[in-house]
């Protein structure tokens, strides 16, 4: 079954947004159009600035489009662990700047009539599991102290799971369609004055003493400020030490009984699973999705990545009475080193660019708190959460031993591009598999499409030169250093890699490598990169 | 004397490494990472224990220092433009190889020259 995303199948009109010719001065520029750069574009319009959205391919064709859609203060991370890496007063912090994130996608759904299924519902923390009992008990705890009603009950409505040892429930969550929010949102803020660019990839950016110049596939931006918001900042950052990037999977079915339960459940045993549901085009709930099973980009285990879908719909199959599999997709996050974003000015020195990410799986609440966050402070209004999501804070004693692991994993990741071993050859790739091989001194990815046409771009990664991986399930090319993602013909599907991995050509008759591939450019070919 | 013998090991291996390399630079491909990243440290545990010899006092191979300290300063440089996307100007491969096998000669006179 081919990848595709539930929420990119049901939404319905896609406005087509123009691509960036000539140049163009404004005050603010957003790279990324997801849901962090369309709330920024958003506040920044309503602040009166003059902004202009880039965005490589389509608007929320990232991975907001590619998410899962539910709305909670709560955090993957746990509130309890960031008290313990910062402070309590941060994890306060936190939990109200998601409080108010929440409230603020219901308000401007409403205020423009954003067709996208709001709705408020509770969400469910629970486990089977004598062990996991504690971590529950403080979760609660530490919600509670961040002043949320979260409350401890006996039963998890909905679910037929046997024995459960410990619940919380905390009502006022909620769920949506994130596609056609941002969509929602981009025709407001177009509205609004905001300039939005469609596959407009910018393949260069400059902070100078004055401005900023960002340099487009087609065009140049001049702007006072740059909003980085691209999931993970694009080129080389030092966030990228601290900010690992991660996989996990989502399996959407339909259920014989039509009995959807109406909340969102994260069920905590050895392994978590998130379960929602969701509608396709109206209220009514028609679809169960699972969601779970991490890993770091590029390193699955065992470099087979089917398997992952199949534990989750494994895993459906055993809870819930699964009519039919319809949809099943992938999608990257990126955990910071204490469990809080880091949101704000890229460095020290840096005094006009902005980045967000570090988000966990949690992004498309702490993307609305990021677009409000970074607006406030471009216009100078100053944010009660600035120092709490401090772009620039880096690693402390408490997160140490994991940033020595993320990087130690990073090293590892060099350590394996060694000159020998790899002799297999362009004969020894079976149609729709795709291979890393060295020819000629050079790494290789190649692929062989079904119809026995072999695609073929250097191996080596864009970003900081990692030797990328072959994902089976999503026919990708996936690089285990930052989490850069490639199509088999070499272009961008994201991560910090900003341009395409160089195509190469070879002879047929010799499979020798010709002089000339074709050049490495920021292009990308199409809007949907998985399929 | 321990001390200098054991760098000197550790610098020979460095050396082979660092040839090894060189042919990549020289014909403009792709050096491999993982002979990078055994080049540069093993260079870097030679450098380090020849300072400790060093700090012992008595007679001392100070040109090889300096030579050695040079050639890791040029090699740092190279790594940080070969991880960015920078070209390794071949001339300064070279010079680096130089300066290295400079010092290396020296300390084995050093070691061995009486
Ligand atoms: C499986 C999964 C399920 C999830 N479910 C939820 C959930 O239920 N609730 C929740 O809160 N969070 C969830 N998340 C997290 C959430 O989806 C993300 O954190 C959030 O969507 C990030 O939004 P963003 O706008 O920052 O990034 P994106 O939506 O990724 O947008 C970044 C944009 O930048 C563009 N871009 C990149 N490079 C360039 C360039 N060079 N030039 C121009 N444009 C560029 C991309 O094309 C992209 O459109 C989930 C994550 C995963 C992995
Ligand atoms: S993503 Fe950094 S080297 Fe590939």
């Amino acid at each position: 079954m081919e990848t595709q995303s539930f929420w990119e199948a049901t939404t319905p009109q896609r406005p087509d947004y123009p691509t960036l010719e000539g140049s163009l001065q404004v005050d603010v520029a957003i790279v990324g159009g997801g849901i962090t750069g369309i709330t920024a574009a958003h506040q920044l319009a309503k602040a009166g600035k003059r902004v202009a959205v880039l965005e490589a391919r389509r608007v929320g064709g990232g991975t907001t489009g590619w998410s899962t859609g539910n709305l909670y203060v709560p955090v993957g991370p746990y509130f309890h662990h960031i008290a313990k890496t910062r402070s309590q007063e941060v994890a306060n912090t936190v939990a109200q700047a998601r409080f108010a994130a929440l409230d603020f996608i219901e308000q401007h759904t409403r205020k423009y009539s954003i067709d996208c299924h709001f709705a408020r519902r509770p969400w469910y923390f629970f486990t089977q599991e004598e062990d996991m009992a504690s971590t529950i008990e403080k979760e609660a705890e530490a919600l509670q102290q961040a002043g949320m009603a979260a409350e401890f009950v006996t039963q998890v409505p909905g679910l037929r799971f046997d024995s459960v040892q410990r619940a919380v429930r905390m009502d006022g969550q909620a769920r949506f369609h994130p596609l056609r929010y941002v969509l929602g949102l981009a025709k407001a803020v177009t509205q609004m004055g905001v300039q939005i660019y469609e596959h407009t990839t910018v393949v260069d950016l400059k902070e100078e003493e004055d401005h900023c110049l960002l340099t487009t596939t087609q065009g140049t931006v001049t702007c006072h400020q740059l909003i980085l918001a691209t999931h993970i900042p694009i080129g080389i950052h030092t966030v990228q030490t601290v900010a690992a990037p991660y996989r996990s999977y989502v399996v959407a079915m339909r259920l014989k009984s039509g009995a959807y339960p109406d909340a969102y459940f994260w069920h905590n045993d050895k392994t978590h699973h998130a379960i929602t549901t969701h509608s396709t085009d109206s209220m009514v709930l028609d679809m169960l999705m699972i969601a779970g099973n991490h890993h770091k980009t590029g390193q699955a285990s065992h470099q087979e990545y089917q398997h992952y879908f199949n534990e989750l719909e494994a895993y459906a199959r055993q809870h819930f009475d699964v009519a039919s599999v319809e949809f099943r997709w992938s999608a990257q996050h990126y955990r910071s080193g204490d469990g809080v974003p880091y949101i704000g000015l890229t460095h020290k020195g840096s005094k006009r660019t902005y980045i967000a990410t570090g988000f966990y799986a949690d992004g498309l609440t702490y993307g609305t708190v990021a677009g409000i966050q970074l607006a406030d402070t471009i216009a100078g209004e100053g944010s009660p959460w600035l120092e709490t999501f401090d772009a620039t804070r880096g690693t402390n004693l408490s997160t140490v031993g994991k940033f020595i692991k993320e990087n130690a994993n990073v090293a590892a990741q060099y350590l394996k591009d060694i000159p020998a071993g790899q002799v297999s050859h362009f004969a020894d790739i079976n149609p729709g598999e795709g291979r890393t091989i060295e020819v000629e001194s050079e790494k290789l990815a190649v692929y062989r499409d079904e119809q026995n046409q072999l695609h073929v771009c250097s191996a080596v990664c864009t970003h900081m030169k990692c030797i990328v991986n072959w994902n089976n399930a999503e026919k990708t090319w996936d690089c285990p250093c930052h989490g850069s993602r490639f199509m088999t013909d070499g272009s961008v599907i994201e991560g910090p890699a900003i341009l395409n991995l160089e195509r190469k050509a070879i002879d047929p008759k010799t499979g020798h490598l010709l002089e000339s591939g074709g050049k490495t450019s920021g292009e990308r070919e199409i809007n949907n990169p998985i399929t | 004397m321990n001390l200098i013998y054991t760098a000197i090991g550790f610098f020979a291996l460095a050396a082979l490494l660092g040839m090894y390399l060189l042919t990549f630079v020289l014909r403009g491909k792709e050096t491999p990472k993982a002979i990078v990243f055994s080049h540069g440290p093993m260079a870097v545990v030679g450098l380090v224990l020849l300072i400790i010899y060093i700090t012992k006092g008595g007679p001392n191979p100070w040109e090889s220092l300096v030579l050695f300290v040079l050639a890791a300063l040029g090699g740092l440089y190279m790594v940080s433009r070969d991880l960015t996307g920078r070209p390794i100007p071949k001339a300064l491969a070279v010079g680096h190889g130089l300066l290295a096998v400079a010092g290396f000669v020296l300390l084995l006179v050093f070691a061995f020259g009486e």
